[in-house]
């Protein structure tokens, strides 16, 4: 056991350990900060980590890139120049990278939001009435296909009352909106939201009621912590785990060879 | 030769069609109340002089058609040319919220009609096919289906299943930025690209009118040594206009990058709509045309994000 270890990298373990082999996996890219770690550096480690140690026919996508190598990750995951000269199995035209989805055959979708309700609904579109509202927000970008089509979505969060509310006050990606079977009335016939990872704890959907339950406590944090920056009643069961702190061999993958320049759980950019 | 080619057909006039037009005169083209369908994505090829020339010539009203658009349509907006807009997404990516977009939906005085990435794609996917609509079932559940008035309700004629559909794009222009053409109008990229903008082709295709500003005309003869790089043959295009760095503040894939300095500028100026008139006046209003803007940039600083030459 290693406890010399950054919550970032502790995620993308537990990340890791969730993805199974050849599946298809989703991240964007265009985002900075702190967001891009949740987003984008926290996910593309997590690939990596898995290809490396149970799924090695893993497929991550970014957008229009297809498998790329993440041995030799490029300076910059934001210079068009470097995305395009990515070592990677194939680059496809947008339109044909949202078919994936569409066509079902979208493992993961990884997705995060301003708001995130009981039952895994999202908003990244406005706080507050949606035809005034008091914050407009970027849009849905590809959000709503994520979580119509993926068999399933990582959602990475901030942890505050601000961000898991009662009632998001827009959906942009479909949660298991109201309720168990529900996506399926309105036509949606596989996905939803698997798990959340958060700074405190991760969190999946309990069967019965389709509302979100804490699957398990980040070393050293305490069930008040959750349930205080929590807007809305979580289901709180008898079995709550602790998350695995990471290896040394783990921690080891992650700085020497997967991200040794911090451009992914750091963001640093060259 | 030739003289002896039009006595035997009877014509007069065997010249190719010149396509080529002033950035001013392309834009004539755009009339007040218009609908616009706007190519690039993120902060990536969007036909940015193209977009300073509109200001200037202070269209009204417009309806902006994209998928994934920021400082083009953040611009528009600020200037006051916008009454709606379509897409999935304006903001300035690692930049955080457009701020003119932002106060212009909460105060009410653009219109958005909500859509998810691929929504907006297959909207003008419709209409490069001819189609007046599309199904979906990505909005089925969402916000969308809720608040975009143009998503309707239909069950598939065959099986019976759920689906929404989207009336499809069909802009009155469409604008897009690519690396060359000749002067008839057959349009190229460059075949290392970002394929994320290979929707510029589908915009294209959707318009009734097509502009496309270039970084370079070509010859007829260079366009034939690469026909697999032409992206639009030339009945798909009516004006070609040339202008190097016309993407700029944007990325134009491995030509130059995004100008991050230069956005980062611009979002301080998009603040207020006080300090952004003064964005509007130096970089847009008082600069006669995009050669001028490009001085007012600075050679060195232009330099510094061009990207390494690539030998095709």
């Amino acid at each position: 056991m290693s406890t010399d270890y950054r919550i970032q990298e502790l995620l993308a373990v537990e990340v890791s350990r969730h993805l199974i082999d050849e599946e298809v996996v989703f991240i964007g890219i265009g985002t900075g900060g702190p967001a891009f770690i949740r987003a984008v550096g926290i996910p593309l480690t997590a690939c990596r980590l898995a290809q490396l140690s149970h799924a090695p026919n893993l497929v991550p996508m970014l957008g229009p890139l297809i498998d790329p190598d993440l041995d030799t990750l490029p300076s910059s995951l934001r210079d068009d120049y470097e995305l395009v000269h990515w070592h990677s199995k194939a680059q496809i035209p947008e339109q044909e990278a949202l078919d994936v989805f569409k066509r079902g055959k979208m493992g993961v979708g990884f997705v995060s939001g301003a708001q995130i309700d009981p039952y895994g609904n999202l908003n990244i579109v406005a706080i507050g009435d949606y035809d005034k509202p008091k914050v407009r927000l970027v849009g849905p970008l590809a959000q709503t296909d994520h979580c119509a089509f993926a068999k399933r979505t990582f959602i990475t969060m901030e942890h505050t009352k601000r961000q898991f509310v009662e009632k998001v006050d827009f959906i942009s990606g479909a949660g298991y909106l109201g309720g168990p079977g529900e996506r399926d009335r309105v036509g949606l016939r596989q996905g939803g939201p698997g798990l959340v990872f958060t700074d405190y704890c991760v969190l999946d959907f309990d069967e019965k009621t389709a509302r979100m339950k804490i699957k398990s406590l980040h070393p050293g944090v305490a069930l008040e912590t959750v349930v205080e920056n929590t807007g809305f009643e979580l289901i709180i069961s008898d079995d709550i785990e602790v998350t695995p702190e990471p290896t040394s061999t783990q921690i080891e993958l992650i700085r020497q060879r997967i991200d040794p320049e911090g451009l992914l759980l750091e963001a640093r950019v060259q | 030769m030739a003289t002896s080619n039009a006595s035997m057909t009877g014509s007069s006039n065997l010249v190719k069609k010149d396509k080529r037009a002033s950035l001013a005169d392309a834009v004539r083209l755009i009339e007040d109340g218009s609908t616009v369908g706007i190519g690039g994505s993120l902060i990536r090829r969007h036909p940015m002089a193209v977009i300073y020339e509109m200001i200037r010539q202070n269209k009204r009203d417009l309806t902006l058609l994209g998928w994934n658009n920021a400082v083009d349509m953040d611009l528009l907006i600020g200037a006051g040319c916008v009454k709606a807009v379509k897409t999935a997404y304006v903001g300035m990516a690692m930049l955080g919220l457009g701020h003119n977009f932002r106060r212009a939906v909460e105060s009410g005085e653009v219109k958005v009609f909500e859509h998810s990435e691929s929504t907006a794609i297959d909207a003008f996917r419709a209409g490069s096919m001819g189609w007046s609509f599309v199904p979906t079932k990505t909005p089925l559940g969402s916000g969308l289906a809720d608040h975009n008035e143009e998503i309707k309700f239909m069950d598939c004629p065959y099986t019976g299943d759920p689906y929404c559909v989207l009336p499809a794009f069909a802009p009155d222009v469409a604008i897009i930025h690519a690396h060359t053409a000749d002067a008839c109008g057959n349009v190229q990229l460059d075949s290392k690209r970002e394929l994320d903008n290979e929707v510029d082709t589908l915009i294209a295709k959707s318009a009734n009118k097509v502009i496309v500003s270039v970084e370079q005309v070509v010859s007829e003869d260079a366009i034939y040594q690469n026909p697999e790089l032409t992206i639009l043959p030339k009945f798909f295009v009516d004006c070609v206009v040339e202008i190097p760095l016309g993407a700029h503040p944007t990325a134009c894939d491995c030509r130059y990058d995004y100008d991050l300095e230069f956005l980062s500028k611009y979002q301080e100026y998009a603040k207020s709509p006080e300090t952004f008139k003064e964005f509007l006046k130096r970089y847009v209003f008082d600069v006669d045309d995009h050669y001028q803007y490009l001085d007012l940039i600075g050679l060195q600083h232009l330099f510094s994000i061009q990207r390494p030459k690539e030998i095709s």
